[in-house]
This record gives structure tokens, C-alpha cells and sequence, in this order.
């Protein structure tokens, strides 16, 4: 088992490092200057560039830009508010972004497993076809088709929620985004809670379980869910990729100040440097979740621990 | 050689041999294949959803095509004149809807109001219809609608390329060899599928202008991760097979015992999770569109045109509505076919 950590551990920081080392090479191949003012004559420029290093070699410009990422230093805004650091940008923009996307999964989570649930324990009854067709709606039409819907009915003609995120009321404000988000995560908890559940339920230690006489509500918690519900580590990647997408496309249509927006104006107005360090965030937060996922799921199932310390994988 | 023939007094002529067996493996191949195939049509025709959806898509690509077509507009002709006119459709204006009206809330109270009114007094309407209304340029929004909805086909064309070409071969490559190669293919697949989808496509966009080739570029770079992990490990599942030590002992070549020997035997997992793949490249391209790194004006995708929308979407809402339901309908029935070819191509796979 610590192998297989130690090995999963080198594994992510190969790949961070891999992503910096990425981020970096491509900034360098970027058209532009972050100085494109035209009244900048050749002096200026060049000491403009000698104030934020980029006179330097490229190699030492790299190390110091890693050492500076690790310590949590990312250096400065050049366009989007001139001179503010970035770590100060993050300050008020991460935890709005985060406590959406948190409210999101939470609430994603429970209604997605009660409809996995119901569906699987009432399988073939109008529950079922009730829970299923939520869960392909949810899984094939995009959030920011729900974000515009609700926005619309919600936000615009009953006037029950603000239609622009409002940073006097963040709780009221959330809601809608939330909302909008999680139905992602809602049908794939739904859809794979239904589908793990019936596996377990036609399983022969179940059929053993019912002959000893446990039923009901017992044999659902303690027998069926507490195997069903393993594998549901697995649908978080795909989760997580899902509400970093929705998140920039929810933000822009609440117009809420989170990272997402951030990312957006950073890339249209070419504020390289906020650029890297929100897709060295998105990455880091990515590779971290699916560290802790490949980890938490050794643990859970020592099947999966042993078949993953094969040659091979 | 000579062993034999002292042994037995018969010697063989190179006229005694026939080669016959790849006429009778063809004969036999198509023979299971056809049942096979048959019985997935029949399974497919059962499912009322997946053809269903099935008719919806082909509906929607023959709109696409002749859509634009039969419109008196071009997706970029603007009218200054003629801007967030209402829709108004011959025919149904008889009837009271699609007649070119809207309500318009403003702070007085709401107004009824109809854009194709020439004479105020008779309530005459000039002879223009916006079968979908226009938008704030005055541009056709049934032009633009189908329009959009070539990008988002094409999409789907390059994400079922993209699945077969890269992500087939590299999978089975990966998986047949093994050893050293796979290792390397795997690392190297795992490196790239931790970085988000997300981060490599806004960064692409950063050094290449925003359009329809860079995003084929960025689906090219991402789309294929998954269709080639499903592809190796049916690999591994085949190739300590039997048949595929019998074709090796015949002197079949690898490249033939990949391509034509297994793939037949797990082409219908790989069929069902390239239909998966297809609405999951359109809501990339949607979704890159709506954020403004897609398609510059005054071209249009689906996606765009909902960002366009968006920005008046309160005071006219049926600009966002044609753009927004075709493409949910669209992702909706690709993901039901997809879910009805497994159904019918794969009957144990277990649903996910």
C-alpha cells in the first residue's frame, strides 16, 4: 500500500511539474507583450522588462517562476488591475468560486443518490423512468442551458432570486448557480447509484442476507448501499472536470466574481501572467482530487490496490 | 522436407496444394457478422428513445444542409432596419402566434409590439418574415441557427474521427505490444489526461486565433484519452486469446492480427463510446463559443449565438431560444443513441 502511495504521490508531481513546465513554454510562444502600450519608446520597454525579469534567460526565468508558484507567490497582474498581485486577486475570487462549486456537489450529491436510490429500490416503476429521464436530461443537456433557463424564470419573471450575483447577499445569490451546476452531478450520482445498487440487489449475498430474514430499510443501509456506494469515488473525476467548465460558463451568465470570469477576461485581454496561474490552480486543484480519489479507493478496495501495483498500470 | 519422402514414396507437386483458407474464413466471418449485426438492428428498433432520437439527428443534419438554403437571408446580411424583429412565420400568423409581436416590459407597464407594421392605423404588415426573428444586427436568426448547427455536425464528425483514428489505434497499439511501449504510451496518456481539458484548450487558444481550426486542433489534442483506455484494456482482455495465437502461428503480421482479427471482435465497445464522445466535443465547442474563445463573428456556431443572445436575453427572449434548443436536442439524442447502441451492439455491458 505505500508503494503504491509513494508511486501515485511522484506520479503528481511529475505531472505538476510537467504542467508548469507546459504552461511556461507556451506563454513563450504567445504573440504580444504584456507591454503593448505604442507610447513606450525602446528604453521604457526594456526597463519595464528588466523590472519584472524578463530580460533574463529563459531557463532561470522558468526555475524562479516555479520556485515563486510553490510559495504561493504568482506574481502580478500586468493588465486586468495593473500591479495587483494575483495571490490578492485570488483572495476575494477563490472562495466565492469554491463555495458555489461546494454548494453544487453537496447538494448534487444528496439528491442524486436519494434519485439513484428510489429508482433502483422501485426498479421498473414510474419512479425509475421518473429518475432516469432526470438523469439523462441532466446528463446530455449542458449547465448553462439550465443557468439561462432558471436565470430567465427565476431571476427575471418571478423575481425570486437576484438575476446578477450580489455580494451583499451571497447566500441568495448562490442559489440559482448552485442550482444550475449541480444538475450535472445530480444525474451521474443518479445514474450510477441506480446502475450499483441493482448489481448489488441481484447479488447472491443479498439473496443470502433476505433468506436469514433482514429486510426493509436494513437490508437496504446496511447490506446494499455500503457496497453500492464504493464506486462512487470513481464518478468524481468526471464530476469535478464538469463543475470547472460549468463554473466559467455559470459565472459569466450570473456575472458572479469568481475564478472562472477572472480566466475569461484574462484570456481576452491577454493578461498572460493571470492566465498561467488560473491553469496552474485549475491543474493543481485536478490533480490533487484525483490523487486523493486513486488513494481513498485503494483503501476502500483492496482489490483495486492490487490490481493497480500490476507492471502494467 | 526430405524426411517425408524417403519415409512415404510420394513426393508433392506445388500443383498438389490449393491455398483455400481465406476464402472459408471470409465466408464464416461474414456469416457471424451478419447475425450479428442483424440481431443489434433488432435490439436497436426496439428502443423507442434511441430511434427516436435517431430520426431527430437525421431531421436536424437535413435542416442544417437545406435550412440556410431555402432562406431568402445569408447567416452575415445584416439590415440596420430590421433589428430584434419578432418571428413571424406565413401561415401560423393567422393563427395568432409567430404573427411578429412581443410583449416588451419596460418600467411603464408592458406594450405590445410588432416590428412588421407598416401602417399604423390599418395594422397592414409589410411583406418581410424572420421565420425566427432577427437578431440586434438585423441578421436572420434561421440562417444562423443552421448555420450553427454545420459547426457543431462537423464537430461531430471530427470527434468520431478523432476517436477512431488516434484514440482506437493508440489503445490497441498500447495494449497488443505491452512491455516497455505500453508503459511509455500510458505514462504519457496519463500526463496529458491530468491536465484539464479546460486549461489545454484556453491555452491553445491563447497562441492560435480563436476559429474552427483551433478548436479541431484542441479536440485532437484531448478527445482521444478515453476512447483509447477503453480500447486497451479490450486489447488485454483478447489477446492472450486462442484465435489470436492461431493467427500468429499462421505468420499473420501484427498489423494484422490488431486490425483484422481482434478489432472485429470489440468494434461494438468502441462504436458505442465514440457515439459517447460526440456530444461531449459539441458542448466543448458550445461551451468555448459561449465564453468567447470559439468561433469569431461573423461566422456563427450554436454556441455563439446563445452567447450572442444572451446579452438580451431578458428583452427578447426568442432570440436564444431556436439556438438553445437545438442544441440541447441535439446533445440529448446523441447521448440516447449512444445509450441505445450499447443497449444493442453490447447487451452485458452494464450501464454507466
Amino acid at each position: 500500500m505505500r508503494r503504491y502511495i509513494i508511486k501515485r504521490l511522484l506520479i503528481s508531481i511529475g505531472t505538476i511539474f510537467v504542467v508548469i513546465l507546459l504552461l511556461f513554454i507556451l506563454l513563450q510562444l504567445m504573440p504580444g507583450s504584456p507591454f503593448n502600450d505604442e507610447k513606450l519608446n525602446v528604453d521604457q520597454r526594456a526597463a519595464l522588462y528588466e523590472k519584472y525579469g524578463l530580460d533574463q534567460p529563459l531557463i532561470i526565468q522558468f526555475f524562479k517562476y516555479v520556485g515563486n508558484m510553490l510559495r504561493g507567490d504568482f506574481g502580478v497582474s500586468y493588465t486586468i488591475s495593473k500591479n495587483t498581485p494575483i495571490t490578492q486577486l485570488l483572495q476575494t475570487r477563490l472562495p466565492i468560486s469554491l463555495s458555489i462549486g461546494g454548494e453544487a456537489v453537496l447538494l448534487g450529491a444528496v439528491i442524486g443518490l436519494i434519485l439513484g436510490i428510489v429508482a433502483a429500490i422501485w426498479h421498473g416503476t414510474v419512479w425509475d423512468t421518473i429518475a432516469t429521464i432526470v438523469s439523462v436530461i441532466g446528463v446530455s443537456v449542458p449547465s448553462y442551458v439550465f443557468a439561462l433557463a432558471l436565470a430567465y424564470v427565476f431571476g427575471y419573471q418571478l423575481n425570486w432570486f437576484p438575476l446578477l450575483y450580489d455580494m451583499k447577499i451571497p447566500l441568495q445569490s448562490s442559489v440559482l448557480p448552485s442550482i444550475a451546476l449541480c444538475m450535472f452531478t445530480i444525474a451521474s450520482i443518479a445514474r450510477f447509484t441506480r446502475s450499483e445498487m441493482l448489481e448489488v440487489l441481484g447479488s447472491d449475498y443479498i439473496l443470502l442476507a433476505e433468506s436469514k430474514g433482514v429486510y426493509g430499510p436494513k437490508l437496504i443501509v446496511r447490506h446494499v448501499l455500503r457496497n453500492a456506494l464504493i464506486p462512487i469515488v470513481t464518478v468524481l473525476a468526471p464530476l469535478i472536470v464538469g463543475l470547472m467548465t460549468g463554473s466559467l460558463v455559470v459565472e459569466k451568465i450570473f456575472s458572479i466574481p469568481g475564478i472562472g470570469s477572472l480566466l475569461v477576461t484574462a484570456i481576452q485581454s491577454n493578461d498572460y501572467n493571470v492566465v498561467i496561474v488560473l491553469s496552474f490552480i485549475y491543474s493543481a486543484m485536478y490533480i490533487g482530487i484525483m490523487l486523493v480519489v486513486d488513494i481513498l479507493y485503494g483503501v476502500i478496495d483492496p482489490r483495486i490496490r492490487l490490481s493497480k501495483e500490476g507492471p502494467h498500470d | 522436407m526430405t524426411d517425408i519422402q524417403n519415409n512415404a514414396d510420394i513426393s508433392f507437386l506445388p500443383g498438389d496444394f490449393e491455398l483455400k483458407g481465406a476464402e472459408n474464413t471470409k465466408l464464416d466471418m461474414n456469416f457471424a457478422s451478419q447475425r450479428f449485426w442483424k440481431e443489434a438492428a433488432m435490439r436497436f428498433r426496439k428502443n423507442k428513445g434511441a430511434v427516436f432520437s435517431l430520426i431527430t439527428i437525421l431531421l436536424v443534419i437535413l435542416l442544417a444542409i437545406f435550412g440556410p438554403m431555402i432562406s431568402p437571408y445569408t447567416y452575415q446580411q445584416q439590415n440596420i432596419k430590421q433589428t430584434n424583429w419578432a418571428p413571424r412565420v406565413q401561415g401560423l400568423e393567422n393563427l395568432g402566434i409567430f404573427d411578429g409581436s412581443e410583449s416588451l416590459k419596460t418600467s411603464t407597464g408592458t406594450k405590445l409590439k410588432n416590428a412588421y407594421v407598416v401602417d399604423k392605423e390599418t395594422g397592414a404588415k409589410n411583406d418581410t418574415y424572420y421565420w425566427f426573428g432577427s437578431d440586434a444586427l438585423g441578421r436572420d436568426i434561421w440562417t444562423r441557427t443552421w448555420t450553427g448547427t454545420r459547426v457543431s455536425l462537423y464537430i461531430a464528425v471530427v470527434a468520431v474521427l478523432i476517436d477512431m483514428l488516434i484514440g482506437m489505434s493508440y489503445g490497441l497499439i498500447s495494449g497488443y505490444f505491452g512491455g516497455r511501449v505500453d508503459s511509455v504510451l500510458q505514462r504519457f496518456a496519463e500526463i496529458i489526461n491530468s491536465i484539464p481539458t479546460l486549461v489545454i484548450v484556453t491555452l491553445l487558444m491563447l497562441i492560435m486565433k480563436p476559429g474552427l481550426m483551433t478548436i479541431t486542433i484542441a479536440l485532437m489534442l484531448t478527445g482521444w484519452i478515453g476512447m483509447s483506455r477503453i480500447a486497451r484494456a479490450q486489447m488485454l482482455k483478447l489477446k492472450e486469446q486462442e484465435f489470436v495465437l492461431a493467427s500468429h502461428t499462421l505468420g499473420a503480421s501484427n498489423f494484422r492480427v490488431i486490425f483484422s482479427e481482434i478489432l472485429p471482435n470489440i468494434i461494438g465497445q468502441l462504436i458505442t463510446n465514440t457515439m459517447f464522445s460526440i456530444p461531449n466535443a459539441i458542448f466543448t465547442e458550445a461551451f468555448l463559443s459561449f465564453v468567447g474563445l470559439g468561433i469569431p463573428e461573423p461566422m456563427c456556431s450554436l454556441g455563439s449565438l446563445i452567447s450572442y443572445a444572451f446579452k438580451s436575453f431578458t428583452t427578447h427572449p426568442f432570440q436564444i431560444v431556436p439556438p438553445v434548443i437545438v442544441l440541447a436536442l441535439l446533445m440529448l439524442c446523441f447521448n440516447m443513441l449512444a445509450d441505445g447502441l450499447r443497449d444493442a451492439l453490447d447487451p452485458k455491458m452494464k450501464e454507466m
